[in-house]
């Protein structure tokens, strides 16, 4: 059976219970009453069934004597054995109170019957003066049993007059319970049934506003329902659902969060790819032309300008490949030096740079054109605007299971502010990314870094000593994220 | 809200529970009415049966009687029963004796009455049916009644004891007034044997003898007839009960009451009250008491086969003269 059903049927068990007993002590108390009333009258109708009785002896017995034939004295011998028969039964009807007159009574009946046989008797004999004599008598005897009879229920009342007022008290008392019983009952069972009724309908009430919830969207509450029936378990049920669907949400959530950020790094690919195309409009006219003014610079003597020119073009070169290709370290420090080259032409004393540099990590594979940027920013931002120039440090070096590379100069520094967003990669202001040469922002760097390691701590920007600033990458030694690259060349 | 209610239902619960299980308990407390007197009725049933059947019953000479003899009665296992009349209801009286005679009861004792019907009860139904009476208080000749015995005052006595009073008083000479019920009864005319017996050797005294009826104006009727016709009386004896108060109350109407030697038989709260107040001189005291306990222990014995027979001329218990003096 299942719990609100046996719940129901418990309630209904239980009050038929509670009527059942009721009913029984009603009901005995009551038949008990009936019993003693009834031996009561039990008593009053046995003494006035023997008045009737000796009336009828008598009254018969005058029929015998005025008309003196068998039947007449057949019904006077019937009459008398049942007066006598009647009479043999008195001594139940004794008590402490009325033994007297109810031995006296026993033998007013006797003689009643001894005056009435004597009076046959002498009928019989034909002395009908005696014969109506006895008459007489037996009809006194008679008035004597009749006033007898009297006295004694008289005496029987006075006997169970407690006896009575007890019956009386006791049905008024029984009244009273009954009223009591009758209120408790009503006032407990309704409360029992209000209680019963909550029991069932409260978790049901719970579960609704739990559904309701659900049904906006809330899928986070926990639903907890303390009942032991169906309820219960249709709301562990309900919870598990909640908690499955709760689950496949966030599957779904972080299944669009992947899609977006693989659609941004396309759209970055793109992008990339169409500056490279822009970049190599007419790539060979320019290395022709540079090449022919190199090797003019070197036939007119000049070596220096023809080495710069040099330089040029390979750092171009170099600029216009793909960028999607993974490059190693060395082929990067490399540009980095070409790079440096033009500038210290341009810049002479102003600018020094200094390197120090692991030579076993130079096989690192990085995104191309990662450090140029770093290093030209350096250029811009720390050498440019100062006439007494500065100074540039880059190293490279092992860090764990990462190679470090640190940029640092001694410029003013940057603003927390502007550091902040570069590491955030958001779009900078214009101005900030006016004057590079190869046209590749410090964000677009952090960003292409990010989506070739998968890692997000790929820079650091922080304050170099005594000032300026220092700009540290990491790059994992074990290479890229194959995904990644594999996601890159699909694209 | 919702809790107040509920703690209000509860407690409305538990005041209901509390009156419920008071109804319960009072209906429990309650649950023995069954009259147990029954059972302690069949050992009774075996005891003699006995009846005193007196013509003045709750008179506190009767009383006292019925205090005797049911304490005779108790120490005798015998059951017993007082029946009679109220005011001397002869016919009603008559008729217990005969309920008594019906009723087989084992002895009746029975106040003396000097009738032919009384003797035609006690003589024929009762001797017939074996069942013995004993006369108390008054007495019946046994020769006409065939009662077993007597007990109660010997009135004889007691009318020799108030003349001797008499004379002690009066003096031997002056006119003295008995006053008799015309009813004749035993007991009177051994009072006024005895009264006659004493005031006979003295011839100055002269004895008048006034019959009444017993109804109050019978007895106002011959007392102002006694008054009328003998002015010069100085001593009135009651020798019936009724007549010492009438008497008195006649006298006072006419004169002051103390001159006269006024004299009763029977102390019952009037007489007492007269004796006190002096307008009564001398009364005489019975014991009945003693005469219900003897009688009951006598018809016992009787029955029992202890005292056969029994003295026919009666047992008499104490009298004796109670003067005013002694009565204030």
């Amino acid at each position: 059976m299942n719990g609100i059903q046996r719940k129901i049927m418990s309630l209904s068990v239980i009050v038929l219970f509670i009527m059942v007993i009721i009913w029984a002590v009603l009901t005995y108390y009551n038949q008990k009453t009936q019993e003693q009333y009834n031996e009561v009258l039990q008593r009053y109708l046995r003494m006035n069934e023997i008045t009737n009785m000796s009336q009828q002896t008598v009254a018969s017995l005058n029929i015998y004597l005025s008309q003196p034939s068998e039947t007449t004295k057949a019904s006077f011998n019937g009459t008398t054995e049942r007066l006598l028969e009647a009479k043999a039964e008195l001594p139940l009807l004794r008590t402490g109170n009325n033994a007297f007159t109810l031995t006296n009574y026993m033998h007013m009946i006797e003689s009643l019957v001894e005056a009435e046989r004597l009076s046959v008797m002498f009928q019989g004999q034909n002395n009908n003066e005696q014969s109506s004599d006895r008459f007489e008598e037996a009809t006194r005897i008679h008035t004597y049993i009749s006033e007898t009879t009297l006295t004694l229920i008289d005496k029987d009342l006075k006997t169970y007059d407690r006896f009575y007022r007890d019956i009386m008290a006791q049905s008024t008392t029984l009244k009273r319970l009954g009223i009591w019983l009758l209120t408790f009952l009503t006032v407990t069972l309704l409360l029992f049934a209000y209680w019963f009724s909550r029991s069932i309908t409260r978790p049901i009430q719970q579960l609704t506003v739990a559904a309701r919830e659900l049904a906006r969207g809330k899928f986070d509450k926990q639903i907890e329902i303390r009942s032991n029936d169906e309820i219960s378990f249709l709301a562990r049920t309900f919870d598990r659902m909640r908690v499955n669907i709760n689950g496949l949400i966030s599957e779904m959530q972080q299944k669009a969060q992947l899609e977006l950020e693989l659609q941004e790094s396309r759209l970055l690919l793109k992008e990339s790819q169409l500056r490279s195309l822009q970049s190599q409009i007419n790539p060979h006219f320019l290395f022709n032309t540079l090449d022919t003014l190199s090797k003019k610079a070197y036939l007119d003597g000049s070596e220096e300008t023809s080495d710069l020119i040099a330089s040029v073009a390979g750092l171009l070169r170099y600029n216009l490949r793909r960028l999607d290709r993974s490059v190693t370290l060395a082929e990067e420090l490399n540009v980095v030096m070409k790079y440096i080259e033009i500038q210290q032409a341009r810049f002479t004393d102003r600018l020094t740079f200094r390197q120090q540099i692991d030579q076993e990590l130079l096989y690192v594979r990085m995104p191309c054109l990662t450090l140029q940027p770093i290093v030209e920013n350096a250029v811009i931002h720390a050498v440019e605007p100062l006439e007494d120039g500065g100074t540039i440090i880059f190293r490279v070096m092992k860090d764990g299971d990462d190679v470090r590379i640190e940029v640092e100069d001694s410029g003013e520094g940057m603003s927390p502010d502007l550091a902040k967003r570069i590491v955030e990669e958001q779009p900078l202001e214009e101005s900030s990314a006016r004057g590079h040469s190869t046209g590749i922002g410090f964000s677009n760097v952090v960003r292409r870094l990010r989506l070739f390691t998968g890692r997000d701590d790929v820079i650091e920007i922080g304050s170099a000593v005594p000032h300026g600033t220092k700009i540290s990458l990491k790059i994992p030694m074990a290479g890229r994220m194959e995904q990644l690259v594999e996601a890159n060349d699909r694209g | 809200m919702r809790n107040i209610v509920i703690a209000l239902l509860s407690i409305g619960c538990l005041v209901m529970l509390y009156f419920t299980l008071q109804a319960a308990s009072n209906l429990a407390a309650s649950d023995t009415p069954e009259p147990s007197i029954r059972t302690t009725a069949m050992a009774d049933s075996d005891k003699l049966r006995l009846v005193v059947i007196t013509q003045e019953l709750d008179t506190p000479f009767w009383l006292k009687f019925k205090q005797g003899a049911d304490a005779s009665a108790a120490a005798n296992g015998a059951s017993l029963e007082m029946w009679g009349t109220y005011s001397s209801d002869r016919i009603e009286f008559l008729k217990q004796i005969e309920i008594a005679i019906a009723s087989k009861v084992d002895g009746i004792i029975v106040q003396g009455l000097d009738t032919p019907e009384f003797t035609n009860l006690t003589k024929i139904k009762a001797a017939g049916s074996g069942i013995p009476v004993i006369t108390v208080a008054n007495d019946v000749p046994m020769q006409d009644s065939l009662r077993r015995t007597y007990v109660g005052s010997d009135h004889f006595e007691a009318g020799k004891l108030i003349a001797r009073q008499l004379v002690q008083k009066m003096g031997t000479s002056g006119k003295v007034v008995l006053m008799t019920s015309d009813e004749e009864e035993d007991y009177q005319r051994q009072r006024l044997k005895g009264i006659l017996q004493v005031l006979a050797p003295f011839p100055g005294i002269e004895t008048i003898i006034v019959t009444s009826g017993d109804s109050r104006e019978a007895i106002v009727t011959a007392i102002d007839n006694v008054l009328n016709k003998q002015p010069d009386a100085k001593a009135f004896v009651a020798v019936s009960a009724a007549d010492a108060a009438v008497t008195i109350q006649q006298i006072e109407k006419r004169s002051r009451v103390e001159p006269y030697y006024i004299y009763s038989f029977d102390d019952n709260p009037e007489t007492m009250t007269l004796l006190k107040l002096n307008k009564l001189d001398a009364l005489i005291t019975q014991s009945p008491q003693a005469m219900g306990e003897l009688s009951v222990k006598l018809m016992v014995d009787w029955l029992n086969g202890k005292t056969v027979p029994l003295r026919p001329d009666g047992y008499f218990t104490g009298i004796r003269v109670l003067k005013a003096e002694d009565a204030k």
